[in-house]
C-alpha cells in the first residue's frame, strides 16, 4: 500500500508528476515509458504483497473456520511470515518442464495469466488521485483484460500434456465464457446509475452524505443489493473460486490446469488467483460500496493524510470482500460443470436481464422526474 | 432441416467433402494416487469429454494376505489383524471375528460384556459414518464439514482410548468377552458424548446435507435400483439406501440387539430418486442418530458383572467344525467363515467384506455419468480399500 | 433446521424460484455456521508445545519391570508378529541379561503380550513418539541391563563382601590361634 503513495500524492497522475521532476522538453514518450515502468513496479509490488497477505489470510480463515489454528510457527505471531517462507520456497524450487510438454505454451502460460491480471489493475481507482490510468471505459477494460487469463489457463492445460490439466483448461474455457455474460450484465445496474463506465467517476459520485452515499445505500438500493449478489456470484466463477473452482477441482482433477507446474511458475498461477480475487472485489467496492469514501474522510481533504487514508479505506474495503470470497469457499461444496452452465445461462443471465430492465425503467423515471 | 442431412442426393454443382474428423475417448487413470479414491484404489475411466463411457476398478494395491495370515497365527493372535481390514470400524471387525470364534467354541459371553460390545460397536459405527460423511463432503468439494466430523470423532477416539488404550486399531473385543472392563467414569463420558452429538449432528445436516449444491450434486446421481442392489450383493447403507429394509442387527439379531429399540433407516428418495447418492448419505446420517439412541439404551440397561467368559483363556482350541457369523458393519455385512480342526490355529479363515461387494457395483454405475460424478459415486459407496483388498 | 426425526415425506420437487430460494437460503445457513466457528476457540492444540495427556490405559511403547521378569518367554510367544526377542543367562536365582528387545517396526501395540505374563511385569507405556532416522533405531531395548542390574550388582557385591568378611574373620581367627599356639610354645 505504501508503495502507492508517490502517485497518490501526485496530483493528476503519474506522468504529470514525472514531468515535474524533469526539465521541460523531455519528450512525452520517455515520460510515458518511465511512467509505465514505475506503474508496473508499483502494481507488481502491490500484487506480491497482496498475494502474500491473502494466502496467509486464506489459511487463517480456513483454519479458524475449521476449528483449528492455521499457520502458527513461522515468524512468531500467528505465523505471519508463513507466506514469505512459502514464497521463498517456491522461488528456489526446481522449475520442472515435462519432457513431453509443449515447452513454449507451458512456459508462456503462467506469464500470460499473471500479466493479464496485473494489466487490469491499471484502471483501479485506489483513491481520488491514485489511479494509473483513469479510462473512460474502466470497468470494460478490466473485464476485457482479465478474461485474457482464460487464454493462459487453456495454454497451460494444453501445454502440460496431461489429461487432468486438459480437463481443467476445458472447464475453465466453458465456465469463463459463459460467466462473462452475467458478470457484464450485473455491472449494468451501477453503470446506469452512474452513467459512466469509469470506476473513478463512480467513486467521485458516491462521495455525498459525508461519504456514505454508496450505491447500496442510494435510492436504487433495491437494485443494488440483488445486482451485487449476482455480480459476486459471477465474480466467483470468473476467478475460479469455490464453489466454481472446477478448473482445479481438487477431488476430481487432482489440481486441474496447474497439476504439472512447480516452483516459480506455479506461484504465478497462485498470485493470479489472489490478484483476480482482489480485482473483482475492488470493482465491487468501487461500484457498490463507495470506493474510497468513508464517513469522516472528507474532513481531511487537502491534508497530507487524505490520499494515503483514502487508499487504505479502499484496500480494506476490497479485502473485506476478498474475505467473503474465502468464507464462501470454506462453506460450500463444488458445483458440477453442467450445473455451472445451467446456473450461468438459466439463472444468473435471466435474473440479470430482469434487473437490467428494472434498472433502466427506474433510472429513466428518475431522470424524467428530476431532470425534466 | 431436411436439406442439411447427409443422406440426400447431391444437387447439381454440389460435391461431397468428407472431413476427416475422428474422435477418441480419453482414458484416464483415477488413482492409485488420487484425492477422491480414498486410498489406493485405481479406477480406469474412459470418457467422452466430461461424460464417462466406461470404468474399471483395479484392486489389490493394499493386499496384505489377511486370510492367509489367519491360517498361520493362533485364534487370539489373529485379532489385531481384523483391525486392519476396515481400519475405520475396527471394533466391529473385532466383534465379527469374536462372534464367529465364539460360535465355534459354542459359548455365550456374559451379559455385561454383551452390552459393552454393543456400545462399542455402535460408537464405532458413528465414528465410521462421521468419516464417511465428512470425506463425502470432501469428494463433493466441501472441506469444512470434514473437520467438524473429525472433531466429534476425536471425542469418540478419546472414549475408545479410555477403555482400551488404542485410538484406531483396538484389538479389544476378543473371543470370550472383552480385554478389559470399562474404567470408572467411562459411562459418564459416553453419556456426555451422546448428548453432545445430537447438537453437532444438526450442524452437519445444515452445513452439508441440506446445502443446495450438495443436493444437486448427489440427488438422482448413481441410482441403484432395489433389484440391482440385491443382485450385486450390496449390504449396509448401500442396500438400505436403495430402499431395501434389511439390517442384520434386526433381522438376525446378535448380542442384545433384540432387546433394544431402534429403527432401520431406509432411503426414501428424500431429494431425488430412491437409491441415489443422496439416499446413501442420508441413511448414514440417520443411522448415526439411531446408533446414538442404541448407546443410550445400553447405558441404561447395562448390568454389573463379569466381562469375560470363565472358560475361555488365551489359547483357544475350538472343537473341529465350521462357523459363519455375519454382523452389520458400518459398511454392510462383515462375515467370517471359520473352519477349525481342533488345533490352536484356524484351518481356514475366509472374510466376507462389505466394501468389496459394494465396490463391484460402483464401477457399473459410472458409465453415462459425468467425470465429477465419479468422485461422488465412489465416495457414496464409502469403501475402505484396506478391506476391499484385505 | 435439521430435525432429529426422519422426514416423513420426500422434499424433492423443484421449481425455478424454489431452486433460487433454496440455494440462497442454504448457503446463508452454511455461512452462518462457519462464521460462528470462525470466532470460536480452535479445537486443536499446538502439538509439540502442548501435548494432550494420554490415558492410563494408553497403549504406547512397553515398559518392563525388570526385576520381576523371569525370562519365561511367554510374552514373546503370544506376540502375533514375533517382535519380542530376549536372551539371558541363569546364574541360579539371578538372571544375567543379555538383551530384551522389542522391534517397533513390527509391533502393532495390540497388548497381546501383556496378558500371558506370569509375573505381570510387562506393560504398555504411555509414550507414543516413535521417531527415528534409521530403521535400527526402532529396535528398542526394554531394559538398561548390561549383564546384571544395578540392584543385582548390589546384592551380588553385598554377598561377596559378606563372604570376604567371613573369610577374613576366619583367617584372623586362624592367625590368632596360631599366634597363641606360638606363644604357648
Ligand atoms: S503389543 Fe502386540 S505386537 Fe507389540 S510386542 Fe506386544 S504382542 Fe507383539
Ligand atoms: S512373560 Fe513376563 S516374565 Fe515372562 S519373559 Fe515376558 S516379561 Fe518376562
Amino acid at each position: 500500500m505504501s508503495a502507492l503513495l508517490p502517485f497518490a500524492a501526485a496530483g493528476n497522475g503519474l506522468t504529470d508528476w514525472l514531468a515535474g521532476l524533469f526539465p521541460a522538453g523531455v519528450p512525452f514518450w520517455i515520460l510515458g515509458l518511465l511512467g509505465a515502468v514505475i506503474a508496473f513496479a508499483l502494481i507488481m509490488v502491490f500484487v506480491s504483497v497482496l498475494a502474500m497477505f491473502s494466502t496467509w489470510l486464506e489459511r487463517k480463515v480456513a483454519g479458524h473456520i475449521q476449528v483449528r489454528y492455521g499457520p502458527m510457527r513461522v515468524g512468531g505471531w500467528h505465523g505471519w511470515a508463513q507466506a514469505i517462507a512459502d514464497g521463498v520456497k517456491l522461488l528456489i524450487k526446481e522449475d520442472i518442464v515435462l519432457a513431453d510438454a509443449d515447452r513454449a505454451l507451458f512456459k508462456i502460460a503462467p506469464c500470460l495469466v499473471l500479466g493479464a491480471a496485473l494489466a487490469a489493475f491499471v484502471a483501479l481507482p485506489f483513491g481520488p488521485n491514485a489511479i494509473v490510468a483513469d479510462l473512460d471505459l474502466g470497468v470494460f477494460f478490466i473485464l476485457a483484460v482479465s478474461s485474457v487469463t482464460t487464454l493462459g489457463v487453456i495454454m497451460a492445460g494444453w501445454g502440460s500434456n496431461n489429461k487432468w490439466s486438459l480437463y481443467g483448461a476445458m472447464r475453465e474455457a466453458a465456465q469463463v465464457a459463459s460467466y462473462e455474460i452475467p458478470l457484464g450484465l450485473s455491472l449494468m445496474m451501477p453503470v446506469m446509475y452512474y452513467g459512466s463506465l469509469s470506476l473513478h467517476r463512480a467513486g467521485e459520485m458516491q462521495a455525498d452524505w459525508f461519504g456514505l452515499h454508496w450505491y447500496v445505500f442510494s435510492d436504487s438500493f433495491w437494485l443494488a443489493i440483488p445486482s451485487f449478489i449476482l455480480f459476486f456470484t459471477a465474480a466467483l466463477a470468473e476467478t475460479k473460486r469455490s464453489p466454481f473452482d472446477l478448473p482445479e477441482s481438487e477431488s476430481e482433477l487432482v489440481a486441474g490446469f496447474h497439476t504439472e507446474y512447480s516452483g516459480i511458475r506455479f506461484s504465478f498461477f497462485f498470485m493470479e488467483e489472489y490478484a483476480a480475487m482482489y480485482l473483482m472485489s475492488a470493482v465491487g467496492t468501487a461500484f457498490w460500496f463507495g470506493a474510497w469514501n468513508f464517513p469522516g474522510l472528507e474532513l481531511l481533504a487537502g491534508s497530507a493524510l487524505y490520499a494515503p487514508l483514502a487508499v487504505t479505506v479502499f484496500v480494506v474495503k476490497s479485502m473485506i470482500l476478498v474475505f467473503v470470497m474465502m468464507w464462501v469457499r470454506w462453506t460450500v461444496p463444488r458445483i458440477r460443470i453442467d450445473q455451472v452452465m445451467t446456473m450461468g445461462y438459466k439463472y444468473l443471465t435471466p435474473l440479470c436481464l430482469i434487473l437490467v430492465f428494472l434498472a433502466s425503467v427506474w433510472e429513466w423515471a428518475k431522470a424524467a422526474l428530476t431532470g425534466a | 432441416m431436411d436439406d442439411t442431412t447427409m443422406e440426400r442426393p447431391l444437387r447439381e454443382g454440389e460435391r461431397l467433402v468428407e472431413l476427416d474428423v475422428r474422435t477418441q475417448d480419453v482414458e484416464i487413470n483415477m488413482g492409485p494416487q488420487h484425492p477422491a479414491t480414498h486410498g489406493v484404489l485405481r479406477v480406469l475411466l474412459r470418457a467422452d469429454g466430461e461424460i464417462l463411457t466406461g470404468a474399471q476398478s483395479h484392486l489389490g494395491y493394499l493386499h496384505r494376505c489377511a486370510e492367509k495370515i489367519g491360517e498361520s497365527v493362533d485364534w487370539l493372535q489373529y485379532l489385531p489383524y481384523t483391525d486392519r481390514y476396515d481400519y475405520l470400524s475396527a471394533m466391529n471387525n473385532n466383534l465379527a471375528y469374536s462372534l464367529a470364534v465364539e460360535k465355534l467354541l459354542g459359548i455365550e459371553v456374559p451379559e455385561r460384556a454383551q452390552y459393552i460390545r454393543v456400545i462399542l460397536a455402535e460408537l464405532n459405527r458413528i465414528c465410521s459414518h462421521l468419516v464417511a460423511v465428512g470425506t463425502y463432503g470432501l469428494d463433493i468439494g466441501a472441506f469444512t464439514p470434514f473437520f467438524y466430523a473429525l472433531r466429534e470423532r476425536e471425542l469418540l477416539l478419546d472414549i475408545f482410548e479410555k477403555i482400551c488404550g488404542a485410538r484406531l486399531t483396538y484389538a479389544f473385543i476378543r473371543p470370550g468377552g472383552l480385554m478389559n472392563d470399562a474404567p470408572a467414569g467411562w459411562t459418564d463420558q459416553v453419556r456426555a458424548f451422546t448428548d453432545l452429538f445430537e447438537r453437532k449432528w444438526r450442524e452437519y445436516w445444515d452445513l452439508l446435507v441440506d446445502n443446495k449444491i450438495f443436493v444437486e450434486r448427489t440427488a438422482n446421481v448413481g441410482v441403484i435400483s432395489e433389484e440391482q442392489a440385491i443382485a450385486w450383493g450390496c449390504t449396509g447403507p448401500m442396500l438400505r439406501g436403495s430402499g431395501v429394509d434389511w439390517d442384520l442387527r434386526r433381522d438376525q439379531p446378535y448380542l442384545v440387539y433384540d432387546r433394544l429399540d431402534f429403527e432401520v433407516v431406509v432411503g426414501q428418495g428424500y431429494r431425488g430418486t430412491v437409491g441415489d447418492c443422496f439416499d446413501r448419505n442420508y441413511v448414514r446420517m440417520y443411522e448415526m442418530l439411531e446408533s446414538n439412541r442404541i448407546v443410550r439404551q445400553c447405558l441404561e440397561q447395562m448390568p454389573e458383572g463379569e466381562i469375560q467368559h470363565p472358560e475361555v483363556g488365551l489359547v483357544l482350541r475350538p472343537a473341529p467344525g465350521e462357523a459363519y457369523v455375519g454382523i452389520e458393519n458400518p459398511r454392510g455385512e462383515l462375515g467370517h467363515y471359520l473352519v477349525s480342526d481342533g488345533n490352536k490355529i484356524a484351518r481356514r479363515l475366509r472374510v466376507r467384506g462389505p466394501s468389496f461387494s459394494n465396490l463391484a457395483l460402483a464401477e457399473h454405475l459410472l458409465p453415462g455419468c459425468m467425470l465429477a460424478d465419479a468422485a461422488a459415486i465412489i465416495g457414496s459407496v464409502d469403501i475402505v480399500v484396506g478391506e476391499t483388498d484385505r | 433446521m435439521a430435525s432429529l426425526q426422519q422426514p416423513a415425506a420426500p422434499a424433492n420437487e423443484r421449481s425455478y424460484w424454489g431452486n433460487v430460494w433454496q440455494a440462497v437460503k442454504s448457503t446463508a445457513v452454511g455461512l452462518g455456521i462457519t462464521f460462528r466457528y470462525l470466532w470460536s476457540k480452535p479445537f486443536t492444540v499446538q502439538y509439540p508445545d502442548e501435548k494432550l495427556p494420554t490415558d492410563d490405559r494408553y497403549r504406547g511403547i512397553h515398559y518392563l519391570e525388570q526385576d520381576l521378569c523371569i525370562y519365561c518367554q511367554a510374552c514373546a510367544k503370544a506376540c502375533p508378529v514375533d517382535c519380542i526377542s530376549m536372551d539371558a543367562k541363569r546364574h541360579g536365582k539371578e538372571l544375567e541379561w543379555n538383551f530384551f528387545r522389542v522391534d517397533y517396526q513390527k509391533c502393532m501395540f495390540c497388548e497381546l503380550c501383556v496378558y500371558p505374563c506370569p509375573k505381570d511385569c510387562i506393560h504398555m507405556g504411555r509414550e507414543y513418539a516413535l521417531v527415528a532416522e534409521d530403521r535400527s533405531e526402532f529396535v528398542l531395548e526394554l531394559t538398561t541391563w548390561q549383564g546384571l542390574t544395578e540392584a543385582q550388582k548390589v546384592r551380588v557385591a553385598e554377598a561377596e563382601a559378606k563372604k570376604a568378611a567371613k573369610k577374613a574373620a576366619k583367617k584372623a581367627a586362624a592367625a590368632a590361634k596360631e599366634d597363641k599356639e606360638g606363644e604357648e610354645k
